[in-house]
């Protein structure tokens, strides 16, 4: 691997050179939170921002003298592979014949419009932009978060091309965390600090300098264009004791040690109603995870696309987010399958720490502890797994 | 080969009712192309799209060996409610096919029992087809033709019995037992009265050597797989088919989980063993 250092203002010099090829996707302040969103300006990025995070509770304080000493905000990158909202495609019915019109089958980047009239009240994501993304400090735990999604949407029956497309042309520039959120449980799934692979550029902020680990062929060459220094052994050992420490500081835990069997012999726990005491059934938990994958496809139509003069009916078929929080989301025909608060969480925890390992082959949890900050009750997983140790 | 993601076209060829809520359709899928490349096994299902309504999964009733794609569908929600009422010549989209399918290389050399009950029929038609017209063909089926074949059905009253009209044609290859939760007094039944596991006892099987195909509502599919293990039947013997709420059909959307499995592409055939941890748990 490549390790090279640069000055830490010549930073700047790289996100210059990739705005013109790469529509640049990285950490912002919105609304008093740092957001993932496109970023126009280098400056954009929020230096020196510290945020406090406790069980449902986030605040962002300026002062710190890093660039990089923020964690991670509510938004994950699943947004931009997996949008919220996405047409699958458009159609019309006419009594003898369905026609569909697929969109972004081919490609996501591409131009074409699809033919579906603009949709009123669902924002789906459509790429006008054809340059691909740039992710820009995505931590280890979001890298961790992107390769579980690939199991999902990449190796099973079916291949998702919408998914796949965006992330083929993607590039990723992971930022490698020196200070935990309050949190933060990654090192004890072994998902981060540090990142290992799966960038193409991983960053860490040294005291005087960035040390650039170029992982992939497609940055190594803009590497050479730019002012940058050889890294010393003195500067990997500098990023491995930051690292070490980072790791240190790190103050939750939870213990994989006796995962799946833990959750498959706890599904009748005492412990799932008193959660479901608290648990409101918000689904936020389900929103903030970088790897909760669950969708609902459904069919919209405009008024307009409904004539009783031309028996022809037109409309989209829409793929959005949806959470097994949903009152619904388990309905058959004549019953619930989880109509409880209780089944629903057991099934949220028991998917992430248990079915996943049997469905994917790894944890469902990448230990970003997003689900613990922005539970409006805070809910805690890693301290909820104790308790159904007892 | 096609895309699953995006439904294809298909012809409704036939109507034929079976009883007041359900009713069978065949089917033609329009695109010579999709026509010639679809190709599914016993068990597994279809995605059925009505555009502006949704999305239903519904088994397929026939065999791959028939000339039709048939499907049985009762009238349940949205989508079957809209499909009761399509004419003859109406078209319909499909996805599919999707899911595990009957195992049958399991009933090689062995005695198989298809145990069904209401519609639960249905996924089970295709085996019993599968068998019987392979048998009358000389087809390829005729592999499994050595063992004994055992079919219980039960329905609530002999008005709801799907295939009623058949089961005298299944009785060239099969030993047929029905039976009804309540017997209407206007109609003449000649059957059992009484649950469905109320008829392993009049069967003699060897429980050693007999194979399960089993789909029905979940209680009586675990009642009846406790009387068969209490006869002696291994539960790796035991085939179940499930539903669940499937929306994508391959595994991306979550709905159809069941504890670690996704009915949808796991599924919906499973064998009994390997989800045996989770059937007796509420809500899982």
């Amino acid at each position: 691997m490549i390790r090279v250092k640069i000055k830490k203002e010549q930073l700047k010099l790289i996100f210059n050179r990739l705005k013109t090829s790469h529509k640049i996707i990285g950490p912002k302040i919105n609304n008093d939170v740092i957001v993932l969103t496109e970023i126009a300006d280098f400056y954009d990025i929020p230096f020196g921002y510290r945020e406090q995070q406790g069980k449902g509770t986030y605040r962002l304080t300026k002062g710190s003298s890093q660039f990089f000493s923020f964690s991670v905000g509510p938004d994950s990158f699943k947004r931009f592979v997996n949008p919220p909202a996405r047409e699958i495609f458009a159609f019309k019915k006419s009594k003898k014949r369905i026609s569909i019109m697929s969109s972004n089958k081919s490609s996501a980047m591409s131009n074409e419009k699809s033919d579906s009239s603009q949709l009123a009240m669902v924002r789906v994501v459509q790429h006008s932009s054809s340059l691909p993304f740039l992710f820009v400090g995505m931590r280890a735990c979001d890298i961790a978060a992107l390769r579980l999604l690939d199991k999902v949407f990449l190796e099973g029956h079916v291949k998702d091309t919408f998914y796949d497309s965006i992330r083929r042309s993607s590039l990723i520039i992971g930022v490698n965390c020196l200070y935990p959120g309050d949190n933060c449980f990654c090192s004890s799934i072994n998902t981060g600090p540090e990142i290992k692979d799966g960038f193409d550029m991983a960053i860490t902020e040294l005291d005087k300098s960035f040390l650039l680990e170029i992982g992939t062929p497609s940055v190594r060459e803009m590497i050479d264009e730019l002012p940058v220094e050889n890294a010393s052994n003195e500067d990997i050992a500098e990023k491995d004791s930051l690292i070490a420490n980072c790791k240190k500081n790190m103050k939750k835990t939870i213990d994989i040690s006796e995962l799946p069997w833990l959750i498959y012999k706890s599904l009748e726990h005492p412990r799932w109603t008193d959660i479901a005491n608290r648990c409101l059934a918000c689904g936020n938990c389900t929103q903030v995870c970088p790897t909760c994958f669950c969708n609902s496809s459904y069919d919209y139509l405009q008024l307009s696309g409904i004539s009783k003069k031309i028996p022809e009916l037109s409309g989209t078929r829409i793929r959005s987010w949806d959470s097994c929080f949903s009152t619904n989301f388990a309905r058959v025909h004549g019953g619930n399958f989880r109509p409880s608060r209780r089944a629903r969480y057991r099934q949220w925890m028991s998917h992430k720490l248990s079915y996943w390992i049997e469905q994917f082959g790894s944890l469902g949890c990448v230990g970003c502890g997003r689900c613990i900050t922005w539970c409006p009750v805070g809910i805690d997983i890693t301290q909820e797994l104790e308790v159904l140790k007892k | 080969m096609y895309d699953k993601t995006i439904p294809f076209d298909a012809a409704i060829r036939w109507i034929k009712k079976e009883t007041r809520d359900t009713t069978t359709y065949a089917i033609k899928i329009i695109n010579r192309e999709i026509q010639r490349l679809y190709a599914f096994k016993p068990g597994q299902f279809n995605m059925l799209y009505l555009p502006g309504i949704g999305e239903a999964p519904i088994s397929i009733s026939s065999a791959p060996i028939d000339n039709e794609i048939m499907h049985t569908i009762r009238i349940a929600g949205d989508v079957t409610t809209h499909i009761s009422r399509l004419n003859t010549g109406d078209v319909i989209g499909v996805r599919g096919p999707f899911g595990s399918s009957w195992p049958l290389e399991e009933i090689e050399d062995r005695d198989l029992m298809i145990i069904a009950g209401g519609v639960g029929i249905a996924p089970l038609r295709s085996v019993i087809r599968h068998l019987l017209v392979g048998k009358r063909r000389k087809k390829s089926s005729i592999q499994y033709q050595t063992g004994k074949k055992i079919i219980l059905y039960g329905a609530k009253t002999p008005k709801d019995m799907i295939f009623r009209d058949e089961f005298p044609r299944y009785m060239d290859a099969f030993e047929v037992f029905l039976t009804v939760d309540k017997a209407d007094p206007e109609e003449y039944w000649r059957g059992e009265v009484g649950l469905i596991t109320g008829l392993l006892n009049k069967v003699s099987f060897n429980p050693l050597n007999t194979v399960v195909f089993m789909c029905g509502p979940e209680v009586m599919m675990q009642s009846m797989v406790r009387e068969l293990m209490l006869r002696g039947v291994p539960g790796e013997k035991i085939f179940i088919s499930m539903e669940r709420n499937m929306n994508c059909g391959m595994g991306i959307c979550g709905h159809c989980m069941f504890g670690p499995k996704f009915v949808c592409k796991d599924g919906p055939v499973f064998r009994f063993t390997d989800i045996e941890g989770f059937l007796g748990i509420k809500e899982i």
